[in-house]
């Protein structure tokens, strides 16, 4: 059973990443059906599976993208992404002279290139219509 | 709410509650199974899905259950869930068939002779 409590800890520490609201009503279930899915003996969450709601843990962290985003979407990409290079390069050249704290920015930068990410995915989930075609099956 | 093509992700999951109420890991094993192994869903992902779901009126909370100390919720289709279900099997339907009939219609031009 001290497996299943390690893992049992080792999602919850993945789960603490949503926002509050959604934990408070969907911690336990969610629990519940990862315990479900583990191997017998399993003790660390797959990595598909941490990636997964590290990333639907990130979009409910930060909404989805405003209409007016999803409206404009390519001078919006291109803002996060250049406001994020921005950052990079003064990260970089501050400290290139000494000051280690820019090191700081890294974490705004990180977040533009999010954003700019997150619209550019919803656009794409948005223009594809029912998803991959089957291969034709032969007659 | 628009008539746009809904996702694969929740074609499957609608289908999968088309038989009955359902709890999360029922939802994940029977989308696997409905997709011939091809879709395995994280909990990530259907969360996300059975939240827009249930916002726009599509699926609706069935029961609750304590099993193994663990909760489980079961999910059921609203009749608007049907509907929408029903609808985009039929679209489904169409498109294949045309696809189908234009295959057959010109069998050397196609991929789908090798």
């Amino acid at each position: 059973m001290t497996e299943s409590t390690d893992l049992e800890r080792r999602y919850r520490r993945l789960l603490a990443f949503y926002p509050k609201p959604f934990r408070r009503e969907r911690e336990q279930e969610v629990l519940s059906v990862l315990m479900e899915g583990a191997r017998a003996g399993q003790r660390w969450p797959r990595r598909a599976e941490a990636t997964d709601l590290l990333k639907h843990a990130m979009a409910m962290m930060f909404g989805r993208p405003t209409s007016h985003e999803l409206r404009h979407p390519t001078p919006w990409v291109l803002l996060r992404v250049v406001v994020g290079l921005w950052l990079l390069i003064l990260t970089v050249f501050l400290c290139h002279i000494g000051q280690w704290w820019a090191l700081a920015l890294l974490a705004p930068a990180v977040l533009q290139f999010y954003l700019g990410y997150r619209v550019a995915i919803v656009v794409d989930r948005e223009r594809q219509v029912g998803g991959p075609p089957s291969p034709p099956s032969p007659a | 709410m628009s008539k746009r093509a809904v996702q694969e992700v929740t074609f499957l999951i609608l289908t999968a509650l088309a038989g009955g109420s359902q709890h999360g890991y029922g939802i994940i094993t029977d989308v696997e199974e409905i997709s011939q192994r091809r879709v395995r869903l994280g909990a990530g992902t259907l969360y996300a899905a059975l939240d827009r779901l249930r916002e726009d009126g599509l699926i609706e909370v069935d029961r609750e259950e304590i099993v193994d100390s663990r909760l489980r919720r079961y999910y059921r289709l609203t009749n608007d869930g049907s509907e929408r279900l029903a609808e985009e099997a039929a679209r489904l339907r169409a498109n294949a068939q045309v696809a189908i009939a234009r295959l057959k219609s010109n069998p050397t031009d196609g991929v789908a002779t090798a």
